[in-house]
């Protein structure tokens, strides 16, 4: 069923971004982790704990809730909500953000995600999670030795392989080329750059994802803040306004995608026919894509599904050069989930704030003035030259994404 | 309520009131591999649901279906992330599509069913023997008096379609 615009776009923005360290052993609860990033964004658009009256923010089960961290803060609410969900959930809250406000209920929302993705509740399954009896639906393929994400998710991957000829050594080339930009990067728990060799030279997980296809379980908290553009213009940073946003899209059969396939299809072949209509542009406009990487291949399927290049081609798309820092349309260029660390998406919404902003943290002596050298080699810079619109391509299984187009104002 | 079956470190739990998987295990017991057939539409579907996905129908019944199939995808494990699968790598997970319904009621829908690529003897089936396009029929392994696990095994039929396995 098409979705009808509703004419909201540039009226919304995200005005502060905010995270703590990426790190393997926090030590500390994701009550404390989650306040200390929610502060940073605060502060980050100027506003103050008074300013911030809605609350949105997505677990599993495996963090705080917003009662507590806004109590922490001298947050009142007007609007909260904690929402079951992992991976493709920040482009979809941004969008319940902008309709809480639009509907009326509060002036900004401040969506946040806090966890002990390693120390804790290990997102691969293992950890606290371990522990957990099966029952209901999981019956149908966790007794057969399938429960983390990359072995949900490899039969995808594998027929897509089947389907389309695409190689390991292709998608290995999205580990490549984020390594590339967690290299211009200080806060990566990986800044090592590594070849295509170094990638299928490291061990086999789960086929057909070797270690090096996999992101990297990791504790953080990170925060965005959304506001009406109008509020936006008055505060210190430039506005990045939101084009288009399109939230949990799913595919048919959400109990047990693998009975309507083709199964190498991912949600976003939905989702591209609500966000582009929305923002009123195409693929071609975009200068940095944001595609999640909880695997290389993830990232690959997205750019397909979306329209980067034409379905079966992501194999020859992300081993082109495109998606490389200096390349035509760089992809996730803070390392994101592969190199930087795992946030479920979180990062990469901010990473793409600060593009349009010209601020991104890498080593250049004035990133925060907006004073970049463009220089790719390692150690130096990460900035896009004159990012104008960026595109998130979120991702929690192949039968369910999110997207979300900003453009600097 | 009947006790957790216990499995490969895994507490399995079918309680009383499991309104989708009670009688499905009772089936596979017995080993009879069954779906739900809608009333209405005459269609089948996998895993147990309660409406019929394409025409909302309440009523079904339980449809045993001859267990042959196709492989249509696959991975092998070879870090294992449950503890009880660690002696057991590397194995197959494979996607299995049923000779019943294939391609209905549109061409990429069918009955597919995961389950682990074994041997008659339940371990698992050596690697270089996986592959989409292999005839597989289903085995059913015991766990308890009111629980078995639909596996699958190769069969020497010849393949369907394109066989195909990761390159090396």
């Amino acid at each position: 069923m098409a979705v009808q615009s509703r004419g909201l776009r540039d009226k919304y923005c995200i005005v502060g971004v905010g995270e703590t360290e990426y790190s393997r052993a926090s030590g500390r609860t994701t009550r404390a982790m989650a306040v200390e990033a929610i502060r940073k964004a605060i502060l980050d658009a100027g506003l103050t704990a008074a300013d911030v009256d809605g609350m949105l923010d997505y677990q599993g089960g495996d963090s705080t809730l917003a009662n507590s961290v806004a109590s922490d803060l001298g947050i009142r609410f007007n609007f909260y909500m904690d929402v079951m969900g992992g991976g493709s959930s920040t482009e979809a809250l941004v969008g319940l953000a902008m309709g809480a406000i639009e509907a009326g209920m509060c002036n900004t929302v401040a969506i946040y995600r806090s966890m002990n993705g390693y120390s804790e509740f290990r997102i691969g399954g293992t950890g606290a999670r371990a522990a957990q009896p099966v029952r209901g639906l999981d019956l149908a393929q966790v007794p057969y030795g399938m429960r983390s994400a990359g072995q949900n998710f490899a039969p995808t991957f594998m027929r897509h392989m089947y389907e389309y000829g695409t190689t390991s050594a292709q998608v290995a080339h999205v580990r490549v080329a984020h390594s590339k930009h967690a290299s211009q990067n200080p806060k990566a728990l990986m800044k090592q750059r590594v070849t295509v060799q170094d990638v299928l030279a490291s061990r086999w997980v789960v086929k057909p994802l070797h270690l090096l296809d996999c992101c990297l379980e990791t504790d953080n908290a990170t925060c965005i803040i959304v506001t009406s553009a109008e509020r936006a213009r008055d505060l210190k940073n430039r506005p990045i306004h939101i084009m288009g946003v399109a939230g949990r899209v799913s595919k048919p059969r959400l109990d047990f995608h693998w009975a309507h396939g083709p199964i190498s299809r991912v949600a976003g072949y939905y989702a591209k026919d609500i966000i582009f209509p929305q923002a009123g542009i195409g693929p071609e406009d975009v200068d940095v894509t944001g595609s999640y990487d909880a695997f290389t291949f993830t990232t690959m399927l997205q750019l397909e599904e979306y329209g980067f290049c034409k379905k079966g081609e992501g194999g020859a798309y992300v081993s082109s050069g495109i998606i490389e820092l200096g390349g035509k349309r760089p992809n996730n260029t803070s390392g994101s989930h592969l190199c930087e660390g795992y946030t479920h998406g979180m990062s990469m919404v901010i990473e793409n704030v600060r593009q349009l902003r010209g601020t991104v943290d890498d080593y250049c002596p004035r990133a925060a003035e907006g004073v970049h050298t463009y220089d790719y080699s390692p150690g130096h810079c990460r900035q896009v030259k004159d990012a104008e619109i960026t595109m998130n391509l979120g991702w929690a299984m192949p039968a369910t994404g999110s997207a979300l187009i900003m453009r600097r104002g | 309520m009947p006790q957790p079956v216990q499995y490969r470190g895994m507490a399995l739990i079918v309680p009383d009131n499991d309104s989708e998987w009670k009688e499905f295990y009772e089936h596979a017991r017995a080993h009879r591999l069954v779906v739900r057939k809608c009333k209405a539409c005459g269609l089948m579907r996998y895993p147990p649901t309660h409406a019929c996905p394409w025409c909302m129908e309440l009523g079904w019944a339980w449809q045993e279906v001859s267990g042959r199939g196709t492989i249509y995808s696959y991975e092998i494990v070879a870090h294992a992330i449950q503890p009880g699968f660690r002696e057991m790598t590397p194995y197959a997970v494979v996607l299995v599509e049923l000779d019943e319904q294939r391609g209905q009621p549109t061409p990429d829908e069918a009955l597919r069913v995961i389950a682990n690529l074994v041997t008659p003897d339940f371990t698992p089936e050596a690697e270089a023997n996986v592959a989409i396009g292999h005839r597989v029929r289903v085995v059913f392994q015991d766990l308890a008096d009111h629980m078995a696990l639909p596996q699958f095994t190769l069969t020497e039929e010849p393949a369907s379609g394109r066989v195909w396995r990761m390159p090396e």
